[in-house]
């Protein structure tokens, strides 16, 4: 057994290669009363940090019949996101169901508001709520976690209207937390970069539409096959795209080659022009450039 | 020309400015190879935020190499 009381998970990694601090390991032992505590329990899933690590806990706590993922699929997720988040669970045995939210089909989500986000996780929601009961399952719940109550995050009020839990923010788990504790679990999201939905490329006030998130979604998968790691984001500006790299790698993709092999990936995705922001990555980026400041 | 272009320019910036709201895109002059790395592009940044942009970023047409197209 594991020192928290779980059982051992079987990644290959040994347990105790990760050092786990105090604090997190008593959050995580509060998180497995919480989840233990209900019947059963229906995981909002995207495959990130956190809902994976909490679709695993929950995994090891309740058993594999008290557990059901469920995976939004849409034009807004990358597709080997989706791929990615399929694999994963089903390496670690949770049952995973995926649905298909049309929330580009929503005139209001389409319309691309500061709480767009809002839009979107009420679809999603308003699938999930009535999924969960009709299996017999008790509660649906999500990732978000301690740090992001801090953050302008409108989808969290959609959850809050629909009963959705957040143990993980209930137990206080920090986003750092969570990634040791995925590390010591072996789960290769530890070290994920957050990865939002294709959407958030799109300024406030321009239309999300399938086309730009397709072009989004090239551009993007055509950076990374040129070896770009960590952060990227290609934030949608009509005609031109900037590329947002990670700041310990952006000195070196400002060289002049570089740039021009950018310049052709994001080109044959549907830009004409293509630029690289000097400042590099940052989250909320298009929070900044529209002076959106959490309520 | 914007007064970010002008005060570029003084640094040895070749390159000028389009404004997009409070994004400012630098569009290297034709042959004139912009490269903007460490420090110099630590002092761009300064500068743009001085003059009230929140984003800088850098065409990579017109001088930079001469960058290719296709």
């Amino acid at each position: 057994m594991a020192p928290n009381g779980f059982a051992t998970p079987d990644h290959g990694i040994e347990e105790g290669s990760v050092e786990i601090a105090a604090p997190a390991r008593e959050k995580e032992r509060r998180l497995a009363d919480w989840l233990g505590g209900r019947r059963s329990v229906v995981v909002g899933y995207s495959g990130g940090v956190d809902s994976t690590y909490l679709a695993v806990v929950a995994r090891e706590v309740l058993g594999r019949d008290r557990v059901l993922a469920v995976l939004g699929r849409s034009v807004s997720v990358p597709s080997d996101q989706v791929r990615d988040a399929i694999a994963l669970l089903a390496e670690r045995d949770v049952p995973l169901t995926v649905v298909e939210t049309g929330e580009v089909a929503d005139p209001r989500y389409a319309a691309n508001p500061v709480n767009r986000c809002y839009f979107c996780k009420t679809g999603l929601w308003s699938v999930l709520g009535p999924m969960a009961q009709s299996s017999g399952f008790e509660v649906v719940i999500d990732g978000t976690n301690a740090d992001d109550l801090g953050e302008y995050r409108p989808g969290g009020a959609a959850g809050r209207e629909h009963g959705v839990e957040s143990p993980l923010a209930i137990v206080g788990l920090r986003k750092d937390e969570v990634r040791d504790l995925s590390r010591a679990r072996g789960l290769r999201t530890w070290s994920q970069p957050a990865s939002p939905c294709l959407a958030s490329r799109i300024p406030y006030g321009t239309a999300v539409t399938a086309t730009r998130l397709a072009e989004v979604e090239r551009a993007e998968a055509g950076l990374r096959a040129l070896g770009i790691d960590g952060n990227l984001r290609v934030r949608h500006h009509g005609d031109l795209a900037r590329i947002e790299l990670d700041a310990r790698i952006l000195d070196a993709w400002l060289d002049p080659d570089r740039m021009a092999r950018m310049a052709r990936v994001c080109q044959a995705a549907g830009f004409e022009r293509v630029t690289v922001d000097l400042a590099g990555f940052r989250s909320g980026s298009l929070n900044i450039l529209d002076g959106v400041v959490a309520a | 020309m914007t007064t970010l272009e002008s005060r570029l320019r003084v640094e040895g910036i070749a390159c000028r400015v389009e404004a997009r709201d409070r994004l400012a895109i630098l569009v290297p002059d034709a042959g004139q190879p912009v490269v903007l790395r460490g420090e110099i592009r630590q002092r761009v940044l300064a500068v743009a935020r001085e003059e009230g942009f929140t984003h800088v970023t850098l065409d990579t047409r017109g001088g930079s190499a001469a960058l290719p197209r296709d």
